[in-house]
This record gives structure tokens, sequence and C-alpha cells, in this order.
């Protein structure tokens, strides 16, 4: 038997999920949105006009929860020197070949990337979806630019979401059970983040 | 027989501001009005509004220190090569009927208000209370059925025609040589070339200076528009495909990190 160690608090989980399901409906209505060829898709979430009337909604909602994870995170997710050879030997890390790659904190630099690059895509996404949500109010050229923003942003954040998906899903079992029961075992805490494993070990 | 593209004639020189075609159109169309705002100008309200689609912009203008009015109609221009069309996303909210109208259908529209930014003459108005955007239709519904648009059949100074577009498109062209004749050496015809044509064509008197008239000097869909609907929609494509065919191979060639569920310290 191993002892479990907790990797992420009640409070971390609600938030990851919270955006989590915020982000798959805003991302779907959004392609729905995005054209004519994939309006469709706004008949699975209940036709247009309720598309239209829930997806900023959504999007304000997956703010939130992000705004809770980025305060909580944020500070952690600063890379470090350790973090710059990981990010120059990542293809070493994707072939699994873990020889000189240094051990990480909390947070590997491939996830700290992923943070800030979420971080990043949904600040812009919010400013610009706000300008999009009320075009009777926001001034033109405003909304010229929020139009282009918008999809550019969501593209690049859904992008990394399917890396963010296979990761957490396929390729490092046990990555998405940390994140559903909030803790991981011993072994695996050592052996994906060594430096935050002493940490919490305490031993 | 091809269907031939219509179009309505404005003869900016002959409108004496007597705002029948604005009340022939909220008649016809059934919209009820509201007073709005007054501004110290004869212009029945500032703007357009979700039922008000058709206003006649008294433009002040000075000449020499005589003072006049560019009289201009504004209403939606029925481009051939329409942004709002462009920016629509749901299928047939917005069509572009044979004859070259271009229609709204309110019940297909989402009220995105994509058409407001598409459209480079700013005329659609989205309606707060039923969501949905609305603006001229040319009277396709009584163009169908044989007639006159409602404004045209009520211009009393023939500044209104409405034909097909070849016969408006001379008929505007011997008014342009009549102004000139008259002394207006800069009289002209606003077709809207960088939209491939409007359906709604203007004489104007001072056709190098359209802005006068409160029309777009070179009316075009925006960029960012043409490129949100156009090149970008191919690279975020080839993007996401990409991404999900990158994981999927890597899964094939790598597999899954090894386990580490054993605690061996």
């Amino acid at each position: 038997m191993t002892t479990q160690i907790e990797r992420f608090s009640f409070a971390e989980r609600v938030s990851h999920w919270t955006s989590a399901l915020c982000f798959l409906y805003a991302a779907f209505t959004g392609l729905a949105l995005w054209s004519p060829r994939l309006f469709w898709l706004s008949g699975v979430f209940g036709g247009g006009e309720t598309v239209r009337a829930w997806h900023p909604w959504a999007g304000l909602i997956f703010s939130v929860a992000l705004g809770v994870m980025f305060k909580r995170w944020a500070g952690q997710m600063q890379l470090d020197q350790d973090d710059q050879v990981w990010l120059a030997k990542s293809h070493l890390y994707a072939q699994h070949i873990e020889a000189g790659i240094p051990e990480s904190g909390r947070f590997n630099a491939g996830q700290k990337m992923m943070f800030w690059l979420q971080s990043a895509s949904a600040f812009f996404l919010l400013l610009s979806g706000l300008v999009i949500w009320f075009p009777e109010v926001a001034p033109r050229s405003a909304r010229l630019i929020a139009i282009l923003l918008h999809p550019v942003c969501a593209s690049v954040s859904m992008g990394g979401i399917i890396v963010h998906f296979y990761m957490s899903t396929l390729a490092v079992p046990g990555a998405l059970s940390a994140m559903v029961h909030g803790t991981v075992s011993r072994g695996w805490a050592r052996s994906h983040h060594g430096k935050w494993f002493r940490e919490v070990d305490g031993r | 027989m091809a269907v031939t593209t219509v179009a309505k004639l404005v003869d900016t020189s002959l409108c004496i501001g007597c705002k029948a075609c604005e009340v022939a159109c909220q008649e016809w169309n059934d919209q009820e009005f509201t007073l709005g705002v007054f501004n110290n100008t004869y212009q029945t309200q500032p703007d357009l509004s979700p039922s008000f689609w058709n206003l006649i912009k008294f433009n002040e203008h000075v000449d020499d220190g005589v003072n006049s009015w560019l009289m201009a109609k504004y209403q939606c221009m029925h481009c051939a090569d329409a942004g709002c069309i462009k920016a629509c996303p749901a299928p047939g909210a917005i069509v572009q009927l044979p004859n070259g109208i271009v229609d709204f259908k309110q019940d297909n529209c989402i009220g995105c208000g994509y058409c407001i930014t598409g459209c480079p003459f700013d005329v659609p108005r989205l309606s707060p209370t039923s969501k949905k955007v609305y603006k001229c239709s040319l009277c396709s519904d009584r163009v169908g059925a044989g007639m006159t648009p409602a404004c045209i059949r009520t211009c009393p100074t023939n500044c209104l025609t409405f034909g097909s577009r070849t016969d408006l498109v001379q008929l505007a062209s011997i008014r342009t040589a009549e102004l000139k004749e008259d002394g207006f050496m800069d009289a002209g015809v606003y077709d809207g070339p960088g939209v491939g044509g409007t359906n709604v064509l203007y004489v104007l008197k001072h056709a190098s200076e359209p802005e006068k008239y409160g029309l777009p000097k070179d009316p075009r869909i925006p960029w960012t528009v043409s490129l949100w609907k156009g090149p970008l929609k191919w690279v975020a494509n080839a993007a996401f495909l990409g991404t999900a065919l990158g994981a999927m191979l890597h899964y094939l060639k790598f597999g899954p990190q090894e386990r580490h569920d054993d605690d061996t310290d």
C-alpha cells in the first residue's frame, strides 16, 4: 500500500472543474458562432438564440474560476533556472527520456507554460468578449478589433487545451485522478515532481 | 430568364426633405414611431433604430458663406458583396435574393450583432426587446409582388427612382451630366465599387466628398472581418487538427509515461 499525499485542495479542484465545464461549453458554442458550417452545434446546446445568450455568461464564470486559480497559482508558476533547462530538453521529456531533465517543483515547466498561455488568452478573451457581448454599446473600432482578437485567442486557448487534455488523461497516468480526487501516490509525486515531493514529504 | 437586379436611385439634388419616404416606410413596415431626441436639426431623429429604417439626413453645408442642406437618404445599401452576410454565423438569417435585395430574416437571427460590425455603412440595428437585428428590406415583399418600394412610391419630387440597376446607372449618369451643365462640376454617382457595387445609388453634387453626406469615402468590408471570416478559419482549423493529430501520433509512438505508484525509497 502506498500513502497518498494531497496534490490539489478542494478549492483548487472546484475552480479547475468549474472553469473546465465552462470552457467546454464556451468552446463548443463558440465554434457554433464561429462559422455557418458549425452552426449545427448550436442545436446541441438549445439553439442559436440560447447559445448567443449563454455563451458570454459561461465565459464570465470561466473567467472568475480561472481568476481563482490564477490568484492561487501565479506565484508558483514563475519559471526558474531548472525550468529553463527543462524547456530546452522538453523534446526528451516527450520521448520519456528523463535522464538529465531537472526535477520539477509543484508544477513542471510545461504546466507553467500552459498556465500562462491559458491565463493570457483568457484575459484577452474576456476583454474582447465583453465588447462582442454588447455590439450596440461598444464603439465600432473596439468591435473591429474584438471580432478578430476573440477567435485568435480562442484558437490558441483551445489548441492548448487539446494538449492539456491529452497530457492529463492519456499521456500522464495519475494526473486526472490527482485533479479529481486531489491526491497522488508518494511514488508518483517523487517521480513527476521531485522537488515538490521533498517539500511536502518533509523527510 | 435571369432575374433583373433591382436598385434604388437617390438623386440627392432633388430631395426637398419632406420626409414622406420616412412616413411611408414606417407605415408599410408597420413600425411604431416613438419620439426620439431633438438635437437642433430638422432631422426626424439623429440615427436609425430597430424600428426606423430610413432616415433623411439634413447635413448642413456652408459653401462661400451660403448655407445649404446636403440631403442624404440613410438606409441599407444592399451591397453586392455584403459585409453583414460575411459576418453572420446563422444560416438563413441574412439572405441575398436573386434580384440583389439583402434581406434579414428575423426568425433565423440569433441577435449576435456581428452584421453591425460587418456593415461598412453602419446600418443594422439590434432591438433590445426582441434581440433581433433590423434594417431596410428594400420592401422585398412589395418588390416580390411587382410593386415599388414604399419610400419610392411616395416620393413627390422624383428624387427616388426604382428599377433595374442597369437602367438606373444610365439615369444616374444622365442626371450627373445635367448637374454638371448646371455648374455642379463635382457631380457624380456614388455606388460603392469597394463592396461590389451597391443597389442603392446616389447622385451627389459633391461626389468627391461623400463624407459631407454622411457616406463613407471608400466603403469596404472591414479587413478584420474579411480576415476573421477568411484565412483565420483555415489557420485555426489546421491548428486544431494538427494538435489533435500530433497528440495521437505521440501516443502511438511513445505511449504514456511510466506509472510510479510504488513507494520504494
